[in-house]
C-alpha cells in the first residue's frame, strides 16, 4: 500500500497534475476532488503525471476517464505523461489508450502546445 | 455538634464533662426508642409464628395498630401470598435446621393494598437448656433496592428487544441483498442441447453485491446470447449499474443480436444516464452461440473486456483476440471489436472478469496475467466447462488473499464425442 499523493504546478499550457503511489477503490476519490476544483480555461490541456504511479486499478482508470469528461466540459483536453507500462497495458485492454493523448514525459506534454 | 468559645475553659482546655453528659442524654433512653423507631422493622413470634412483639416501624410499614397484630396474627399473615408460599417451602424449613436465616427477601403486605418487597433476617432464641424459645427477626425496607433491580432487568429487557429487532433487520436486508442478487446473476444456466455450459462466482464484497456479471439465455430457437462483464466499482452503486447492463443487453439482443450492435446499445444507454464525471462503466464480452452439425459457431464482440480464451480438443489454448474494443459508456460514440470462431467437440470458450488475470500471487505478489492463464489452461485436460471452471476455481482458491477483487468465470462447450475406448470400457 503507498499513499496517494497529488501535487499540482501551473505551466503556460495549463495545470499538470504529478500523482504518486496508488490510485485505487481507496484513494481515487482524491483525485476526483482535485480535478473538480481546478478551474480550467478553454483550450488548455490538463496534464496528469503518471511517472510516479504504483498501482491503477479500475477505479483509478474510471477518475482518470472521469478527469478527461470534467477538462471537456470546460471546453480544455486533458493529456496523460509517463504511463508506467502496466497502466497502459491496461488502457490497451480496455480501448482507452486511443482515446487519451498520451506524451512520454510531462516536458513533451507542456510543449506540444 | 457546633461549639463556640464559650464551651472553653479559660484555659483553653475543652470542657470533656459537658460533651459526655450530651450524648448520654441523647442516648438515656435509646434501648425501648431504638427497638420501637428503628429504620428496621423488629418482630418477635413465638415458635408457632404468633406475633409476641412487634416494632412502631414495621407497624407504620404495614399500616396496622399493634393490638391488631400481637398475640392475633401469625408472620406468615403479613407477608403476601408469594412470601407465604416462599416461607413455608424455604425459609421456615431453614430456619428449623440452621437456627438462623438471613437475607431472604419476601414481599410483606404493607400500608394501602401495597406489596412491598422486603429483607428478612430471622434468629431463634433458645433456653438455657437449648429448647427453642422464641424467633426475632429484622426486616428491612428493600424498595430501592428492589427497584434498582428492576431498573437493571428493565435495561436488559431493551437491549435484548434491540438486538433481536437489529438481528431482525439484518435478516430482512440479506433478503433483499439475495434477491437483488438473483437479479444480477441467473440462479442457474439454461440447459442447452449440444452445448455444455459452466460458470463461478467469487465476490470480494462483504455485502455480497459484485460488479461482476454473466448470462447465457435463449434467441428464439436455434441460437444463444451470452455475456460476461465488469463494471468499475463496488457496492451498490456498482450493483445498479449492474442491473441497469444485464437488462440492457437482454433486451438488445431480442431485438438485433449483432455483438457490436448490442455494445453499441449498451454504450449509449450507460453514457446517457451517467455522463457527469462520476460516470460508472462497464466492460463486457457479448456473443451468439449458433449450433451447426457438430459444431458450435461463436459470434461476439468485447468492449474493454480481456480476451476470450479457447481451450482445444487437442491440448492448445489460444486467445480470441478483440483488441481496441472500448470501454462501455465512457464515450458518445465508441468502437467494439467483434471476432468470431467454431467450437467442435471437446472445445471450451472461456470468459473471465479481471479478477482472474489481474491477480496477486506469490509472496512478491506478482501479477497472475493472460499468459499463466493460457499455460494453465493449456495443460488442463480438455474435458469440457465443467472441468475447466472446476480447475479454475481451485487455482483461484489457492491465489487465498491474493484474490481481492470479484471474480466471474462462464465457459462454453461442445461436449466430446464419446470416444471409442471408453465404449469398450463400458461392455
Amino acid at each position: 500500500m503507498n499513499p496517494l499523493t497529488i501535487a499540482s504546478r501551473d505551466t503556460v499550457t495549463g495545470p499538470v497534475l504529478e500523482i504518486t503511489g496508488d490510485l485505487d477503490y481507496a484513494t481515487a476519490p482524491e483525485l476526483r476532488k482535485t480535478v473538480d476544483h481546478l478551474t480550467l480555461a478553454a483550450g488548455q490541456v490538463l496534464v496528469l503525471d503518471l511517472g510516479g504511479l504504483k498501482y491503477c486499478d479500475s477505479s483509478g482508470i474510471t477518475t482518470l476517464a472521469a478527469a478527461r469528461n470534467l477538462a471537456g466540459e470546460q471546453g480544455a483536453g486533458m493529456a496523460l505523461a509517463a504511463v508506467p507500462a502496466n497502466t497502459l497495458r491496461i488502457l490497451g485492454i480496455v480501448g482507452l489508450d486511443r482515446v487519451f493523448t498520451i506524451h512520454p514525459d510531462t516536458a513533451t506534454a507542456t510543449t506540444a502546445g | 455538634m457546633c461549639r463556640t468559645d464559650a464551651d472553653r475553659e479559660p484555659d483553653g482546655e475543652p470542657d470533656v464533662d459537658a460533651t459526655d453528659s450530651a450524648f448520654i442524654s441523647l442516648l438515656e433512653d435509646s434501648a425501648e426508642e431504638l427497638y420501637d423507631q428503628a429504620p428496621c422493622g423488629y418482630l418477635s413470634t413465638l415458635m408457632d409464628g404468633t406475633i409476641a412483639k412487634i416494632n412502631a416501624t414495621l407497624l407504620g410499614w404495614l399500616g396496622l395498630e399493634r393490638s391488631q397484630v400481637v398475640g392475633r396474627k401469625r408472620f406468615t399473615d403479613l407477608l403476601t401470598v408469594g412470601g407465604r408460599l416462599y416461607h413455608e417451602t424455604h425459609f421456615a424449613p431453614l430456619l428449623q435446621m440452621q437456627g438462623e436465616v438471613s437475607g431472604i427477601a419476601l414481599d410483606i403486605k404493607a400500608a394501602g393494598k401495597q406489596r412491598m418487597p422486603v429483607l428478612v433476617t430471622s434468629r431463634v432464641k433458645t433456653s438455657g437448656d437449648g429448647e427453642p424459645m422464641l424467633i426475632r427477626t429484622t426486616v428491612f425496607d428493600a424498595r430501592d433496592r428492589r427497584a434498582y433491580e428492576t431498573e437493571l432487568l428493565r435495561g436488559r429487557r431493551l437491549a435484548e428487544e434491540a438486538r433481536r429487532q437489529a438481528e431482525a433487520d439484518r435478516e430482512r436486508l440479506q433478503e433483499a441483498l439475495a434477491v437483488l442478487q438473483q437479479s444480477l446473476l441467473p440462479a442457474a444456466l439454461p440447459a442447452i442441447p449440444g452445448l455444455e455450459a459452466g460458470s463461478y462466482y467469487h465476490t470480494a464484497s462483504p455485502d455480497l453485491l459484485g460488479g461482476d456479471f454473466y448470462d447465457l439465455f435463449p434467441l428464439g430457437t436455434d441460437r444463444w446470447g451470452f455475456f460476461l462483464g465488469d463494471v468499475c466499482g463496488k457496492g451498490p452503486q456498482a450493483a445498479a449499474v449492474t442491473s441497469l447492463t444485464r437488462y440492457t443487453l437482454r433486451a438488445a439482443a431480442l431485438h438485433d443480436p449483432d455483438p457490436v450492435t448490442v455494445l453499441t446499445t449498451l454504450n449509449t444507454v450507460l453514457n446517457e444516464r451517467y455522463t457527469r464525471g462520476d460516470a460508472r462503466y462497464c466492460t463486457a464480452v457479448f456473443g451468439v452461440l449458433e449450433p451447426g452439425r457438430g459444431h458450435v459457431d461463436v459470434h461476439l464482440a468485447s468492449g474493454g473486456h480481456p480476451a476470450a480464451l479457447v481451450q482445444r480438443a487437442d491440448g492448445a489454448a489460444d486467445y480470441l483476440p478483440t483488441p481496441g474494443g472500448m470501454l462501455i459508456g465512457i464515450l458518445p460514440w465508441a468502437e467494439f471489436t467483434p471476432a468470431r470462431t467454431r467450437l467442435y467437440p471437446g472445445d471450451t470458450l472461456l470468459l473471465y472478469t479481471d479478477g482472474l488475470t489481474e491477480a496477486r500471487t506469490g509472496p512478491d505478489r506478482t501479477l497472475y496475467g493472460e499468459d499463466a492463464l493460457r499455460a494453465f489452461t493449456a495443460e488442463q485436460p480438455a474435458a469440457g466447462p465443467q472441468a475447466l471452471i472446476s480447475a479454475l476455481g481451485r487455482l483461484l482458491t489457492g491465489f487465498g488473499e491474493g484474490l481481492d477483487d470479484d471474480t466471474a468465470l462462464l465457459a462454453l462447450g461442445v461436449p466430446a464425442a464419446l470416444p471409442a475406448s471408453a465404449s469398450e470400457d463400458l461392455r
